[in-house]
C-alpha cells in the first residue's frame, strides 16, 4: 500500500511526524499510522503549558477499533494544541499533516532532533511493521 | 504511538484470497485471520444501516445433529424451549453449565424433527463439540462438525431482500423472521435464513465450500458491499446482541446478561442449569446487564470500571462509539440496585472519572423490522 510520507518531515519509530519551525516543532501521526488506526472518533488532548519528556504519553487516540497512545516525539512544553480535533477528530484521517496536526511543542533539548528518523529510515520501520 | 499488535493466528476462511484482493485489513479473531475493515468501519456501518452489506462469517462453527432423539437431546442441553420450534424454523438459545453460566449461545435450525443444523461461535467450536458429545449418553443422536466443509455469509441491511430475491429460486417475501429455506442460487444449493446480528433486515446463508467464489461474487455484483468485523461489532452493539466473552461467558448466566427470555420453564423437562436459572429468574441476581451512555466526551471499552460515590459497582462488557447515534454507548454489569434507567454513576477511564447514565436498550431499533 502507498502512504503519503512527505520527505521534508522527520519521523519517529512510533509513527509520529515532526516539522521543525525554529525552536518550535509541530507534530502529529503519519499517514501510515492513521491508516492502521482506522476511523478516529475521539482524541484526549493534553493541557497547554504541560511539560513532558520524550516518549511520555500525551494523548489518547480512540479509533472505532481501539485506543492508542500518542507519544511525545521530543522533550519540551506544549504551547499549542489543535482544538479542532476535539470536535473533528476525523481530521487526523483526512489530513494527517495538515488540519490533523496534534500539538506544537517548544523543545527543551535540540540535540534530540538529531535522533529523529529521515524518510528513508522511517520507510524501513513501516516495512518491518507490515511484515 | 502504539499500533495494534498483530497476534498469531491459525486459520483462514475460504474467502481469504478474496478479502486480500479487496484490500481488507486483516486481524486475528478467535484464532482466525479475518477482515476487520475493507475501507472504513464508519462507512461500512452506514452501508448496512441504509443499504446492504455482505459479511464473511465462515469462521463460525456449523454442526449437524441427526437421529431419532435430537429434540429430546437438545431440550436437555438448551435453555430455550424447542416446543416453540417447527420445521424450517430456527431458534436462538444458550447452552449452560450446571451452575447456569454459558457454554455458548447459538442458533439451531430444525430441518426435520430428526435433523438439526447448529451455528456456533468461532472460538467455541471445539468446546461445544466436546460438551455435546459428553452428554450424548443413550440418546440416539449423531453429531457431525461440518464447519470446514461449508461457507457461511451474512447479507444484512434494508436492501438485502431486493438484492437477493432475483438471484434465488425461492419466494423470499414468504420467509418470516427466524425461518429458513433450502433453495438454489445459480443452481447451487444454499440455505437461507432470515436471521442476523446487526439489527437490520437480512439473511444468513450457508452452502458448500466449493461454491464460495460464485456465491460471494454473485452477491457482491448484486450491489452488496463487503463489511468487516469492525462494523459487525458496532452494529451488534447498537442492536444490543450479546457477544460471547463479553456479555455472556462461562462466568455469566443468561439471567445476569438480561436475556432471561432464552430461559424457558419447560415444564416436565430437566435441562442443564435449570435449577439455578429458574431460581435466578424468580429471585433476581446481584448484578445485571444494562445499557449505558457516557455523558462526557470519551470512549469506553471492555473492563472499564463503574463507580457510585466511590464504591465499585460494576464493569463495562462492551463499549464504543455508536456511528448511528453519534455518542458513546456501552453494555455493563451493574449492581442490581443501580439498574434503574436514569441512574447516574462514573466510569474510570485512565484514572479519570467520567459521568455516565443507565439508559434503555436496544440503542438502535429498526422500525418495521420484519
Amino acid at each position: 500500500m502507498d502512504y503519503k510520507l512527505p520527505s521534508e518531515l522527520k519521523y519517529t519509530p512510533t509513527h509520529e511526524w515532526v516539522r521543525v519551525e525554529n525552536s518550535l516543532i509541530v507534530t502529529g501521526i503519519s499517514d501510515y499510522a492513521q491508516h492502521q488506526l482506522g476511523d478516529i472518533v475521539y482524541i484526549e488532548l493534553p493541557e497547554l503549558g504541560a511539560i513532558f519528556d520524550k516518549g511520555n504519553v500525551i494523548e489518547e487516540i480512540e479509533s472505532v477499533k481501539a485506543v492508542s497512545e500518542f507519544l511525545m516525539p521530543l522533550s519540551g512544553e506544549i504551547i499549542e494544541v489543535n482544538e479542532k480535533l476535539a470536535n473533528n477528530p476525523e481530521l487526523v484521517n483526512s489530513s494527517p499533516y495538515g488540519d490533523g496536526w496534534f500539538v506544537k511543542i517548544k523543545i527543551s533539548d535540540p540535540k534530540e532532533l538529531e535522533k529523529l528518523l529521515s524518510l528513508d529510515d522511517y520507510q524501513e520501520v513501516i516495512k518491518k511493521d507490515e511484515k | 504511538m502504539d499500533l495494534i499488535t498483530k497476534e498469531k493466528h491459525e486459520k483462514y476462511t475460504p474467502l481469504h484470497e478474496i478479502h486480500l484482493k479487496l484490500g481488507a485489513r486483516m486481524i486475528e479473531f478467535a484464532g482466525w485471520l479475518m477482515p476487520v475493515q475493507y475501507k472504513s468501519i464508519l462507512e461500512e456501518h452506514e452501508i448496512v444501516r441504509t443499504h446492504a452489506g455482505l459479511f464473511d462469517i465462515s469462521h463460525m462453527g456449523e454442526f449437524i445433529l441427526e437421529g431419532a432423539d435430537v429434540i429430546d437431546f437438545l431440550q436437555h442441553l438448551m435453555t430455550n424451549d424447542l416446543k416453540l420450534l417447527e420445521e424450517s424454523k430456527s431458534q436462538y438459545s444458550c447452552m449452560c453449565y450446571g451452575n447456569g453460566t454459558v457454554v455458548d449461545d447459538m442458533i439451531y435450525y430444525e430441518e426435520t424433527p430428526e435433523r438439526f443444523r447448529i451455528i456456533i461461535n468461532a472460538g467455541n467450536i471445539r468446546k461445544d463439540f466436546q460438551w455435546l458429545s459428553e452428554h450424548l449418553g443413550t440418546y440416539n443422536v449423531k453429531i457431525s462438525d461440518v464447519s470446514a466443509k461449508r461457507c457461511r455469509l451474512a447479507l444484512q441491511g434494508p436492501k438485502s431482500d431486493k438484492l437477493l430475491a432475483p438471484l434465488v429460486d425461492s419466494d423470499l417475501s414468504a420467509l418470516n423472521r427466524f425461518f429458513f429455506t433450502k433453495c438454489n442460487l445459480n443452481e447451487i444449493p444454499i440455505i437461507i435464513a432470515r436471521t442476523g446480528y446487526t439489527g437490520e433486515k437480512g439473511f444468513e446463508i450457508s452452502f458448500d465450500i466449493k461454491s464460495v467464489e460464485t456465491i460471494w461474487n454473485a452477491l457482491q455484483r448484486s450491489g452488496a458491499s463487503p463489511i468487516g468485523l469492525g462494523a459487525r461489532d458496532t452494529l451488534r452493539l447498537e442492536a444490543c446482541y450479546s457477544l460471547y466473552g463479553h456479555e455472556i461467558s462461562d462466568t455469566i448466566t443468561p439471567i445476569e446478561a438480561n436475556i432471561g427470555w432464552v430461559v424457558k420453564e419447560k415444564k416436565g423437562i430437566d435441562f442443564i442449569g435449570k435449577d439455578v436459572l429458574l431460581r435466578q429468574k424468580a429471585e433476581g441476581t446481584s448484578r445485571i446487564l444494562v445499557g449505558i451512555n457516557l455523558l462526557e466526551r470519551g470512549i469506553i471499552r471492555q473492563n472499564y470500571k463503574l463507580f457510585k460515590n466511590g464504591e465499585y459497582i460494576g464493569y463495562v462488557t462492551s463499549g464504543g462509539y455508536s456511528p448511528t447515534l453519534n455518542k458513546t454507548i456501552g453494555l455493563a454489569f451493574i449492581k442490581t440496585e443501580y439498574r434503574a434507567i436514569g441512574t447516574e454513576f462514573e466510569i474510570e477511564i485512565r484514572k479519570k472519572f467520567l459521568k455516565a447514565i443507565v439508559v434503555s436498550t436496544p440503542f438502535y431499533r429498526k422500525k418495521n423490522n420484519k
